[in-house]
Order: C-alpha cells, then sequence, then structure tokens
C-alpha cells in the first residue's frame, strides 16, 4: 500500500485497503471516504468501489461503507489529533498532510458574518496523493530557458485539474535551482543555479512540514509555506531576493496585481492557472491584465491524465514551440 | 519481652497507616490544584499557541510534577507514535491506568475521563469551553477535599496511633 495511506488510515480501512492489488495502489490518485456511502478509489483516471475483502467491484451494495468510526478516526489522525490547530485549513476546505498529499474536506460549514467560518460534522474525504516525479520537466525546460538572460521565461502553465500542474513547477524548481538545464546544446553559461523562491499557499509544491520541504526542490530554493500567494510574493521581493518565483494556481485580481510587481523587479515568474488552454485563461476578468501587458512569454498547456499526458508549449503570441512529434522548432 | 516487641511493631503500624492516611488527605487537594494548573497552561497553549495535543500535553508532562508528568507524558508519547487510536481513547486509558497512583478520588477521574471524549475534536472555542467547563468541576472539588483535609487530616493521624493501642489492650 502507498506508504501515506499507511500513515494517515485508521486500523479498519488500512486492513481492507492493504489487500488491493499492486497494480491499482501503483496507479491510485485518490481515495474517496464518504460516511455510509461506498469507499472509492481513483486509478489510472477511471474509479471503482472496494468490497470489506480488498476486491473491486462497481456495485455499490457489495462494498465497504465506512461508519461514523472510521471517519472520527480518520479526522483525529489527520488533524494529528488537533483539530483546533487547522482552523485555517478548515476554511478552505482541506489539510495537506505529510508527503504533500491533500486531504479535501466535505461537511457543514460554520458561517461568521457572511463568510466560512470552518467545516464541522465532517463526513467526506478526499485523498489526493501527490507524486513526486523527477524528471518530469526535463523535455519542456529547455523551450522555457531564456538563453540571453540565462535564466527561464515568464512562464504560465495551463490545464485542467490532475494533469499535474503542480507536479510540473515542483520539478522546475528542482532544475532551476540545481543549473541542470545547461545541457542544451548552445548553451554557453552551462549549469549556473538560480535562487528559487516558492510561495506555497497550498503547501502542495514543496508539502513542508514544519517548514521543511518534504520534495526535492533544489539546493538554492526557499520555501513560504501556507502563505496567501499576493502577500507572500511580496514578501519574497522584499526579503529573500529570488530570482525566479514560483507560485501555484494565480486567479485573483491581487495575484495579478502582485506578479505585475515581481516582474519590475526583475524577477522571472512560473505561475499556474486552471484552465483547458490559453484562450480559456485569457476570458478569466481578473487575469485580464497580465495578457492585455502580454507578460508571459511561455505558455505550457498540459493534457491528458497519466499515460496519454502531453505538454505542449507556446510562445508569447500563442505560436507551438513544438511540432506534432513534440520536437522542439527553431526558437523565434 | 516479646510481647513488648510485639506492641510496639503494632502500634507503629497503625501509626504510620494513620499518617499515610493523612498524608492521602493533604495531597488530594493539592495534586487537584496542580491539576487545574495543568489544564489551565493546556488552554493556553491550544488558545494562544494553536499548539498540536501531542506537543502541548508533552509541554504540560515537563512542566507538572509527579505523578501527573507521567500521565501526561504517557499521553502526548502514545499520540505522538501514531497509531490510529484516536486522542479520546488514549487520554480515557491512561488516565484510568495512571489514577491508582495519584490521591485524587472518583469525582475528579469522571471530569477528567469527560474532558478526554472532546479534547482535539472541535474549534478552538470551544475547546477552551470544555477545559473551562473541568476546571470549574475541579476547583468545586478542590473546595470539598480542602474541607475534607480540614476534618480529617489530624483525625486519622490520631486515629491510627490510638487504634494500635486499641489493638495492643485487646490482645495484652
Amino acid at each position: 500500500m502507498h506508504p501515506a495511506l499507511n500513515a494517515i488510515l485508521p486500523e479498519r480501512l488500512r486492513s481492507i485497503l492493504s489487500r488491493l492489488d499492486e497494480a491499482i495502489c501503483a496507479g491510485l490518485e485518490e481515495l474517496r471516504v464518504r460516511e455510509g456511502k461506498p469507499l472509492e478509489v481513483n486509478y489510472d483516471g477511471r474509479y471503482a468501489f472496494v468490497t470489506p475483502r480488498g476486491g473491486l467491484t462497481m456495485t455499490p451494495s457489495e462494498s465497504y461503507k465506512p461508519d461514523k468510526e472510521d471517519c472520527a478516526k480518520l479526522l483525529d489522525i489527520i488533524t494529528n489529533h488537533s483539530l483546533y490547530s487547522f482552523e485555517e485549513e478548515l476554511r478552505r476546505g482541506y489539510i495537506t498532510v505529510r508527503g504533500g498529499h491533500r486531504v479535501g474536506l466535505a461537511g457543514r460549514a460554520v458561517l461568521d458574518g457572511g463568510r466560512v467560518k470552518l467545516l464541522r460534522d465532517i463526513s467526506g474525504f478526499n485523498i489526493r496523493l501527490a507524486r513526486e516525479m523527477r524528471g518530469v520537466a526535463d523535455k519542456v525546460v529547455r523551450l522555457l530557458i531564456d538563453q540571453a538572460a540565462g535564466s527561464i521565461h515568464h512562464t504560465l502553465v495551463i490545464s485542467p485539474p490532475q494533469c499535474g500542474k503542480t507536479t510540473l513547477i515542483r520539478d522546475l524548481a528542482r532544475i532551476l535551482s540545481e543549473g541542470s538545464w545547461g545541457t542544451a546544446p548552445g548553451s554557453a553559461k552551462g549549469a549556473r543555479g538560480l535562487k528559487v523562491g516558492i510561495v506555497d499557499e497550498r503547501s502542495e509544491i514543496a508539502a513542508c512540514v514544519s517548514g521543511m520541504p518534504t520534495f526535492d526542490v533544489g539546493p538554492r530554493t526557499d520555501v513560504l509555506d501556507a502563505c496567501p500567494k499576493a502577500e507572500g510574493m511580496m514578501m519574497m521581493i522584499r526579503s529573500l531576493s529570488p530570482e525566479v518565483m514560483i507560485v501555484d494556481e494565480i486567479g485573483r485580481k491581487e495575484d495579478a496585481d502582485a506578479i505585475q510587481e515581481a516582474m519590475h523587479a526583475g524577477i522571472r515568474i512560473v505561475a499556474t492557472a486552471h484552465g483547458r488552454d490559453v484562450a480559456d485563461v485569457k476570458r478569466r476578468p481578473d487575469l485580464a491584465p497580465l495578457f492585455a501587458a502580454s507578460v508571459f512569454r511561455r505558455y505550457v498547456v498540459l493534457r491528458g491524465a497519466e499515460a496519454g499526458r502531453a505538454q505542449l508549449v507556446y510562445d508569447q503570441e500563442e505560436r507551438p514551440l513544438q511540432t506534432p512529434h513534440g520536437k522542439a522548432v527553431a526558437a523565434r | 519481652m516479646m510481647k513488648i516487641l510485639g506492641a510496639v511493631l503494632i502500634i507503629g503500624a497503625s501509626t504510620l497507616f494513620g499518617y499515610y492516611k493523612a498524608s492521602l488527605y493533604a495531597a488530594r487537594p493539592r495534586q487537584i490544584r496542580q491539576l487545574i494548573h495543568a489544564l489551565k497552561r493546556l488552554a493556553t497553549e491550544i488558545g494562544y499557541g494553536s499548539t498540536p495535543l501531542p506537543e502541548a500535553l508533552a509541554r504540560l508532562s515537563s512542566q507538572c510534577s509527579r505523578p501527573l508528568n507521567r500521565m501526561f507524558g504517557t499521553i502526548a508519547d502514545r499520540l505522538r507514535t501514531g497509531s490510529s487510536d484516536t486522542a479520546k481513547d488514549v487520554w480515557q486509558e491512561s488516565v484510568r491506568l495512571f489514577w491508582g497512583q495519584t490521591a485524587m478520588k472518583s469525582p475528579e477521574r469522571e471530569t477528567m475521563l469527560e474532558l478526554g471524549s472532546s479534547l482535539g475534536i472541535s474549534d478552538r472555542e470551544n475547546q477552551l469551553k470544555h477545559i473551562e467547563l473541568a476546571v470549574t468541576l475541579l476547583q468545586h472539588e478542590e473546595a470539598a477535599a480542602r474541607d475534607e483535609q480540614l476534618k480529617y487530616e489530624k483525625l486519622s493521624r490520631s486515629l491510627g496511633v490510638l487504634g494500635g493501642a486499641l489493638i495492643v489492650i485487646l490482645i495484652y
């Protein structure tokens, strides 16, 4: 079984899932625990329910149904027996556990002045397994490098959920920080690591536990963990002097403002946004100023999950930088 | 000669027993007081520091004196080893296990067990209320325990000596 699940699941669920087929465990993306509803696994883009003996079924009546106690124990473990110290996370609706895995929560919202204060009566869990995939960015990084400046172009990574945005920028952080992209022919500067700053609002990029990254994000990387993006970017600019700044899931107006501020400070930006393609992201009103000033020099669009994954790179005028076979075309 | 030796032994034993009883009467309010202080510290850790329960209890354990330090220490250790037991189970088992080593009685134990069933499973405000409730109940018990101490501490000491004397007279 996945070691992360082993660490956070209560005994009964653990013993059921330990009997799951190895091949399914290897491709496991999500585990869904809902009180009184079938235990569900999502793997390789498919889903199935789990029987009490650890087999898979599509019939809900044959499946194991977690009870109140299972849910209470699961919540107790993922909150380190201290729900009260996760109020901020409860307000946002998810908890990041050791290893960078995100547990999404469903329950009843408690409001305070019209805003969600926290969740209570939590009865649904979505355990999303994070994967560290060293080398996923090896192919695209060459197309993103600004040879003249010896750094990376301002880059926006676009994809629907679950296509590997976070995995990609984590690997980019490592490569930039190590300076290990210099294998490209004609790069005179060779390997010079850059100072990389990551503003990791959801603790997903570096998966910090007590401030220490648990994923390899490179030797010259600083991580501002659990810090709101816009504010974190300003803090970074003021105090940590990064050469490249990496942020996940921009979408609000403050994010766009902070990115522009960073660019004026001479910092290269790598950001991600939800969307199917460039046009999709351009339609978002809060990000419009970024496109009006056409600040991003490279767009990376991710398609498909797992095996059928594709990374498409475009330049600032949205011209593809790859041939249909994935080879790089002459740099423009 | 043997008779006198026996009598001395009997009186000595019963006197010791009397003193032991008296020391329990004196220890109970003192330990309740310590427990109240510990819970207040826990409330501070939770309320201001949002410290996770295992760390908060480990800190309590280092600040308390015996036998409470061992109780809190055991709970903290068990929570930290990451077994799949809930905080409630661990807390209640440990309280039951260590209660025999304290001078406190069942009303205090019930309060602590009750507190255990709500620790760590709700938001901060709620946690503080539960701890506050436990502290209030313990303060009542402390007052009662002080009354008992005043009444029975000296009494049990004298009863020990006199009881021993009585036995000696009866069998002489």
